[in-house]
Order: C-alpha cells, then structure tokens, then sequence
C-alpha cells in the first residue's frame, strides 16, 4: 500500500501546483482586504494613538508643573504685597495721626494765644474807657461841686491822683 | 487501497484531493478572517484580540528573521496567510478523512509532495523577486558568489536543497501522521472486531492529538524557515 500511494504521490500533477498559487493568491488578496488591512491598520493606529497619548500626557504634566508653579509664585507674591499693605497702612496711619495731633496742638497754642491777646486788649480798652469815664465823670462832678472854672491843669492832677488810687 | 482521483484538464494533470482540500481549507481561512475582524475597532473586542494574537505572531516570526523594514511589511501579510493556510490544511486530515469506495477524497493537501513543493517554490520564487529588487539583477547574482567566489556551487545547490527540505519536511510529517491515523483507524480497530476497535479509539484519539501539536509546529516552521530564505536574500552581506 505504502509503496502504492508513494508512487501515486509522485504523479506529477503540474495542475495542482497551478490551483494552488491561484488559490493562495485569491485568498491572500481577500484576506488582504477583509481582515489583514483594517486589522493591521488599526493596530497601527492604536500605536500612534498611544504615542499621541503618552506624549500628550508628557506635555500636560508639564502644563500643569508650569502651572503650579505660578500659582506658588502667585501666592508668595500676593503674600507680600499684603504685608507691604499692612505695613504702609501703619505706617500711614501713623503720619496722619501724629500730624494730626501736631495740628491740633498748633490750633490749640494759637487759638490760647489768640484769646490771651483779645483778654489783654479787652482789659487795656476796659481800662482806657474807664479812664475816659471817670475824667469825664469827675469833670461833670467836679463842676457841679466846685461851681467854678477849675484849670485844666488842676482837672488832670485829679484825675490822676484818682486813677492812681484806682490802680493800688 | 487508496487510488489518486486524478484527472486531465487542458493537457495538465490535475489531483482532486488536493484541489477539494486546499479550496475548502482556504475558505475555511478566509471566513474565519472575516469573522474575527467584521467589527474593527481602536479598543479591541474579543474577536479582534484573536486576529491581532495572530497577527502579532506571524510578525514576530517575520521581523526575527527578515531585518529590512520595506521587506517585513511586504512579508506581513504573506506570513499570516501562509502560516493560517498550512495550519488548516495540516489539521484537515486529523479530523476529516473522507473515503468514497477505494477513493480517498478528503485529506490534508499537505501530505502531498506536490502541495508542499507548490508552496516551498512560492517561497523561492519570493526570495528570488525580494533579492532582485532589493540588489538588482546584477548585485543579487553576485550574492552567489559571496563571501567567496569558490562557494558558487554550494551556493547554487543550497537553493535546490533549501526548496526540498522546505516542502518534504512539511511533507514528511503530515502524510506520516495520516498514514498512522489510518492504520489505527482502519487495519487495527478492523482487525478483531469490538475488542480491537475500543483499543484503537484511545490511540488514535492520542495520535490525532499529537498530530494537532505536529501540524500547528510545522506551519510554524515553514514559515518561519520561509522568512528566513527570504530574510537571507534581502540582508546586506
């Protein structure tokens, strides 16, 4: 049998060798475009989509280190400019109210002054008015008492020696 | 006894076996093929995970053996289907061995030195056109003569000899498997009635499945010995 089939092997059948590439090459070409090629396209594009991925996902990393970093920046600033705020603030505050005192001191002296003044005017006018009265006072008594020329130059002597006593 | 169904066609001679089995095994592959990759998507689904396995696999074998990238995208393609095609044809003795009369109709085409010789010369064929394209005409006649001119001859016969172990290796243990399988099947369990049959059942269940291992291993072989000629052709010396 074995001897049998081996020689009827060995039949040369060119034909088959025909029917087999025709075969191989349809079925390739139909493999090709039912199953190899979206296959093996989308495998690649699954590659480059990884790689889109990964590097995408480098890049936000970065964005958001970059990001964190100015927020931290940020931070610190604004920090630093509230106690320069602060500060300023005090220190302003403080100017305006040792201005303030000084002004009202100022005020104070000048309004003490002032009224010192008007007191010392008020007692000279005082004094000169009552000075002015009286002469003329003891003039109208003195000529109503004496009922004569009396000289002005006796009148004066008076009048001073009663403002004297007025004085004491 | 087993009788060839050979007929004439066209002046050329024409084996039915293998044409029944090649044709249905190709169509075996392609359905498959089409089957696994309907619905192709960029996050994969179960289907589409086998296809890419096997994808993956048969391009691994391509870019082991074949280091010029324009090469190993050609070869993709012609790996994966050559290695699906001899893995079906290898496998469709074990479990189909259709007999009408003294007529053997259904075998694996690859117990037959002429389907082996048919693919092992496609593959020469291939590398002939892959080093020709890649060096010219001149450049890859010349490869002959390298690293030594003296090495010519061995050069040339290592191409005979590279197409005929290529296919009779293939060849050799697919049709020695089938002939196991058939004296298991046919002259031990007919031997001695029931006793005969219920010892040959559990050894010929053990042999096919050796047999599954043998024909997954020696598509896996002829391909990658395949890419290997190839790979050899298109390398810079």
């Amino acid at each position: 049998m074995t001897f049998e089939t081996l020689f009827a092997a060995s039949h040369v059948y060119i034909g088959n060798t025909i029917w087999y590439l025709v075969v191989f090459a349809i079925l390739m070409l139909l493999v090709k475009h039912y199953a190899w090629g979206p296959v093996s396209d989308m495998m690649e594009k699954r590659r480059q989509k990884v790689i889109e991925d990964l590097d995408s996902a480098e890049s936000n990393r970065k964005k958001a280190e970059i990001l964190a970093n100015e927020r931290e920046a940020a931070l610190k600033n604004s920090r630093q400019e509230a106690t320069q705020i602060l500060s300023d603030a005090k220190t302003n505050a403080q100017k305006i109210g040792s201005q303030i005192v000084a002004d009202a001191n100022n005020d104070a002296a000048s309004i003490r002054e002032k009224a010192e003044a008007d007191a010392k005017k008020a007692k000279a006018d005082a004094i000169n008015d009552a000075r002015r009265e009286v002469a003329d006072i003891s003039v109208a008594i003195a000529e109503k008492i004496i009922a004569k020329n009396l000289s002005a130059e006796d009148q004066k002597d008076l009048v001073d020696q009663f403002i004297k006593g007025l004085n004491d | 006894m087993e009788k060839p169904l050979v007929f004439e066609f066209l002046g050329l001679k024409f084996d039915l076996v293998g044409i029944i089995g090649s044709t249905l095994m190709a169509l075996a592959v392609l359905f498959i093929c089409i089957w696994l990759s309907r619905k192709v998507e960029l996050r994969p689904n179960k289907k589409q995970n086998v296809i890419e396995y096997l994808l993956n696999f048969t391009n691994g074998i391509v870019k082991d053996n074949v280091s010029d990238p324009d090469a190993q995208k050609h070869l993709s393609l012609y790996a994966f289907v050559l290695f699906l095609f001899i893995w079906f044809m290898n496998q469709l003795g074990m479990f189909l061995e259709v007999k009408v009369g003294d007529w053997m109709v259904i075998k694996s085409p690859t117990a037959d030195p002429v389907a082996t010789m048919s693919f092992a010369m496609m593959t020469l064929l291939l590398s002939f056109t892959f080093g020709v394209q890649k060096f010219g005409v001149g450049g890859y006649l010349r490869n002959y003569t390298a690293p030594v001119g003296f090495l010519l001859p061995i050069n040339l016969i290592e191409e005979f000899t590279n197409f005929l172990t290529l296919s009779l290796r293939l060849y050799g243990n697919i049709y020695a498997g089938e002939v196991l399988l058939t004296l298991l099947g046919d002259r031990l369990a007919m031997s001695g009635g029931i006793p005969t049959i219920i010892l040959a059942a559990p050894l010929a269940m053990i042999w096919q499945g050796f047999s599954v291992f043998i024909g997954s291993i020696q598509a896996y072989v002829f391909v990658t010995l395949s890419m290997v000629y190839i790979g050899k052709k298109v390398a810079k010396e």
